[in-house]
């Protein structure tokens, strides 16, 4: 079951760098080097890489970072980009740091014997496609706050996003606020009492008139 | 009390058959998978180790599967019913009782 975050508590900050502070390999990886197995079209195959999920999730993580990028250079943003990437080497931290399994999110069966989980990993990588699929925003970091082990616990989501031109902010965190909350839904069990959002990076265009002083 | 093993290899072609199932990964210690894939693929021969892990205890046997999902059905259904496959698979006559089956949804994927 899912509920409304309130009107009041739409925006809520948190610190970047509070939690998971260390930066710890995937499956041994790092994400260089999952970076560069892309580069070689995953060839040749590494059963490391290829048969775990936190490499997988993090591979297409970084997939979409890929896309996102690309698309920036295609709107001609890329002096905007040149000027300041740190939101992507923001991005690949937390890529990083989310793709672990993390803790087990229980799921419901009547078996006594059943114990069906969702990982903690699983659900960072969906909410995290789940808003770069949307136009023009990419997530950045997502933490679940709360005892998320406990069957029907109460517990809330922390987002930030890049926002990149083009878009009303508060329409698009609603839009993305309800894309979550579907997701989440219907791929877990999870009770989410609010789903808090912090835009952290706003990419706008380049100033056109700088543009011709700098010809 | 004698088990069959051949039922317990049949666990991974099972698993994969369950509509939703995008992916099956190893399920047993992390070294010990990575070590024997990176040996079977070195020697291009097929995965030796079954991916749906087997303990076997003194009270009975513990299955655990870690799957990756696609996005038509929900985590809870999919995994429902690979339980429900493991558990219907290892009824039949001739296994140790069942104690525990565990599945894990370890990635899903929505553009699946």
């Amino acid at each position: 079951m899912t509920e409304r975050t309130p009107a009041n508590r739409r925006f809520f900050a948190f610190d970047l760098d509070s939690t998971e502070g260390e930066q710890a390999g995937l499956n041994g990886y790092t994400i260089e080097q999952l970076s560069d197995y892309l580069d070689r079209n995953r060839m040749p195959a590494d059963p490391g890489i290829d048969d775990s999920p936190d490499c997988e999730i993090a591979l297409r993580g970084l997939e979409r970072l890929r896309r996102a990028q690309r698309s920036l250079l295609e709107q001609d943003l890329e002096r905007e980009s040149r000027r300041d990437d740190s939101w992507v080497s923001s991005i690949l931290n937390n890529i990083t740091l989310e793709a672990h399994a993390g803790r087990e999110i229980p799921l419901a069966h009547p078996s006594p014997i059943a114990r069906l989980v969702v990982t903690e990993g699983a659900v960072r990588g969906m909410l995290r496609e789940t808003g770069d699929r949307m136009q023009n925003v990419f997530v950045g970091r997502c933490v679940l706050v709360g005892d998320v082990s406990v069957p029907g616990a109460p517990i809330s989501i922390r987002v930030d996003v890049t926002v990149f031109p083009g878009e009303n902010i508060p329409r698009l965190a609603d839009q993305l606020r309800d894309a979550m909350y579907a997701t989440l839904s219907k791929y877990t069990e999870l009770v989410v009492v609010a789903i808090d959002i912090t835009v952290s990076d706003l990419h706008s265009l380049p100033d056109a008139s700088a543009h011709e002083q700098e010809k | 009390m004698t088990t069959d093993v051949s039922s317990f290899d049949q666990l991974d072609a099972l698993v994969r058959r369950v509509p939703g199932v995008a992916a099956l990964y190893p399920a047993g210690s992390m070294v010990a998978t990575v070590v024997t894939a990176t040996l079977d693929a070195v020697a291009h021969r097929a995965p030796a180790a079954p991916l749906v892990h087997i303990e076997q205890r003194a009270d009975g046997v513990r299955v655990t599967a870690r799957i990756g999902i696609g996005a038509t059905k929900s985590s809870g259904d999919v995994s429902g019913r690979v339980h429900d496959v493991i558990a219907a698979h290892l009824e039949q006559g001739g296994n140790p009782p069942v104690v525990q089956i565990v599945v894990i949804v370890a990635s899903v994927w929505l553009n699946v």
